[in-house]
């Protein structure tokens, strides 16, 4: 068995932006999320989605203030988390 | 062959004779199932492939191509790459196609389709909105399946345009020195479209039904003065339009060497023309046509377009910016006029059936007063070099208007606390636009610095009708005597109390309408930047003698028909070589 596939990192952020996952950071998400080898799952309200398509974070329709867990899954796991959820934090504001 | 005419709504003024062609001619038809053979799927899913990595390329020229101060188009065109290279869309498509046996642009759809029955589950409407951005993806890559190239590029000549719509990123992607005029199949006066046509200065009309049956190459005359596009001419209607695109040309040349003079009657009596804008970049088209300030700010168009509220540094720019490059002239900010037909997307529409008499201008603005004191903020911030003006919409009763005054009392002792500079002596004013307010006019007038009558939306409210309802809009009378009587009603009101009063709808840039209202002895007249040339040349020709007389006249007589007769009779024959350059709400009886 593969150890990478076993080297799991998941955490669980708040989403700050006024207008929800609309489509301008959902492709800020999926274009961060692509850089990385991992597989990566957005999941919110018991549904899980994969974070490297815009089209499946928008359909989450995650509201300004939702709470989302970011699972990845691969070698580069934990870096893949760890850079999402900073775009999470310092991105995704869009006064300016 | 006789020709065929349609009609549209003319939107920017001019002449053009030329080939058309229609950009994306497919993006609004009907797309058609084609059931395939297996051993055609191979060819299919390459042609899918291969439309997805050419609209694919060409997004991402175009978007090397935004220009930096259009952030909002570039963010838009940016998620459109996205949603492009998003693998599951392209291979929902390609899947379809092998599993179902049809052809690519049938598999495209209904992986569209897929899409939005997933985002229809969305309860958030602004998110579910974005679906639309799905199908313009979709669009893109269709147009690319019929093989379609922006032939217009490489063709010699100049061309007319035709197209359903023009997007933020067609009109990037256009090369402008090739399109002589154009017109869409979709859209209103205010549509982005038309703003286009006039900053270009080409001829341009919207909302022309059925442009669709025009072939490619088609000989075509695109009147910008009445709206009508005319497919293959015949001999007669060539000469008349060539001679009178010459005339024109000379004509226009003539009055805009004059528009930096002074509108003045014969007889000295001086009339301020002001212009109306909604695009920042406007403003350069003020200047050059000689408008005499900005007398109508509208100032929506900031907080369209968009996913979040601007905030008020960010307005505080624009509104600085805009004072000071109209310096010493003055510009009047008139606040947020959302609602009715000016939903801010991220806003999504209100639940109304009457959204026209419902939620919108100062009355969405004391709802959101967050929003509102930000705006007032920026405006009185942008205020001190002394020329700003502040101006509040829809204002039906002395109660509202009073609580609109205690908020922006409010606002400023708030920035005198605070520290904050601006000009104790802005002119406050109202726009008269609802019946209301016209019949209490002398109890408003000795509240305010100024009115503003806004006649588009006060001939709505008055007559009760939608113009842009088609089975209504014959209803739609700038000469209907209650109509007149309001507007002179007003204005006596208004210089009883000792206030100034200007008129900025459309009947400002009416050269049927102006005479009369100039007989009302109007401060000012505020229009579209492109049309205060000839209006001014207009009163120069004219005599407050005679305007007072045509008044007179109009006021005499009770039926709107007897007033449009009359109208038409005497200016035109004042103004007979100028007038067929003009486009009139007045009808032709």
């Amino acid at each position: 068995m593969d150890t990478a596939e076993d080297n799991i990192c998941e955490t669980t952020i708040s989403l700050h932006n006024e207008f929800g996952l609309h489509a301008r950071p959902a492709g800020k998400i999926a274009k961060a999320a692509q850089q990385f080898e991992a597989r990566i799952k957005i999941g919110f309200d018991g549904r899980e989605v994969d974070a490297k398509s815009i089209l499946d974070i928008l359909s989450l329709a995650a509201p300004n203030g939702s709470a989302l867990r970011i699972q990845a899954q691969g070698n580069d796991a934990r870096h893949a988390v760890e850079h999402l959820k900073n775009i999470f934090r310092e991105n995704l504001r869009e006064d300016g | 062959m006789a020709s065929e005419v349609f009609k549209g709504i003319p939107v920017s003024a001019g002449i053009a004779i030329g080939r058309t062609y229609f950009l994306n001619r497919e993006a609004g038809t009907s797309i058609v199932r084609i059931n395939i053979v297996p051993e055609q799927v191979p060819q299919e899913t390459a042609r899918l492939k291969q439309g997805f990595n050419a609209a694919f390329e060409e997004l991402e020229v175009i978007a090397r191509k935004v220009p930096r101060d259009l952030k909002e188009q570039a963010a838009i065109i940016d998620s459109h790459i996205m949603i492009l290279r998003d693998e599951k869309f392209q291979k929902a498509a390609c899947d379809y196609v092998n599993s179902r046996l049809i052809n690519a642009e049938w598999a495209l759809e209904n992986a569209v389709s897929d899409i939005e029955k997933a985002f229809s589950r969305i309860e958030d409407e602004y998110i579910r909105s974005r679906t639309q951005d799905v199908r313009l993806v979709a669009g893109r890559v269709r147009s690319k399946l019929y093989g379609q190239s922006k032939s217009y590029d490489t063709k010699p000549e100049r061309m007319i345009l035709l197209a359903h719509d023009l997007s933020p990123a067609d009109t990037i992607e256009l090369k402008l020195d090739r399109i002589m005029a154009f017109a869409t199949t979709t859209g209103g006066k205010t549509s982005h479209a038309g703003i286009i046509g006039r900053s270009l200065q080409i001829p341009a009309i919207v909302g022309a039904e059925g442009l669709e049956e025009i072939q490619d190459d088609d000989v075509v005359i695109l009147d910008g003065f009445s709206g009508k596009l005319i497919v293959d001419p015949d001999a007669e209607e060539l000469t008349h339009y060539t001679d009178l695109k010459q005339r024109f040309s000379e004509y226009y040349s003539q009055i805009k060497r004059n528009c930096y003079l002074p509108a003045e009657t014969i007889d000295g009596y001086q009339m301020q023309v002001l212009a109306n804008i909604e695009l920042f970049e406007e403003v350069t088209s003020v200047i050059d046509n000689g408008g005499e300030g900005i007398g109508l700010y509208r100032t929506e168009y900031s907080f369209l377009n968009r996913g979040n509220w601007p905030s008020e540094e960010e307005l505080y720019e624009e509104y600085r910016d805009m004072a000071s490059i109209v310096y010493p002239q003055k510009v009047v900010f008139r606040t947020l006029d959302l609602g009715a037909d000016k939903i801010s997307p991220h806003l999504g529409p209100l639940e109304e059936v009457n959204p026209a008499l419902g939620l919108r201008a100062i009355r969405f603005c004391q709802q959101n007063l967050g929003l509102f004191k930000a705006q007032l903020r920026a405006i009185l911030r942008a205020s001190t070099l002394g020329n700003v003006s502040v101006m509040f919409p829809m204002i039906s009763g002395l109660q509202e208007l009073q609580e609109v005054k205690k908020i922006y009392f409010d606002v400023r002792e708030e920035m005198r606390k605070e520290g904050l500079p601006f000009n104790d002596d802005v002119p406050f004013g109202i726009m008269v636009e609802l019946p209301s307010a016209v019949f209490i006019a002398d109890v408003l007038a000795r509240e305010v610095d100024f009115f503003s009558i806004g006649t588009n939306d006060l001939i709505q409210y008055s007559l009760g009708i939608d113009r842009t309802n088609r089975y209504v809009s014959y209803l739609y009378q700038p000469l209907h005597p209650a109509i007149l009587r309001s507007i002179k009603y007003v204005v006596d009101a208004g210089h009883e109390a000792g206030i100034e009063v200007n008129v900025c709808g459309e009947v400002a840039a009416d050269p049927y309408c102006v005479p009369i209202l100039m007989g009302m002895q109007l401060d000012s007249l505020s229009l579209n930047p492109q049309a205060i040339p000839g209006i001014k040349r207009i009163i120069r020709q004219t005599t407050m003698e005679e305007c007072k007389d045509l008044l007179k006249q109009v006021l005499s007589c009770s039926h709107v028909q007897q007033c449009n007769r009359l109208v038409r009779e005497k200016i035109f024959t004042r103004f007979p070589e100028e007038l067929m350059f003009y486009t009139s709400l007045i009808e032709e009886s």
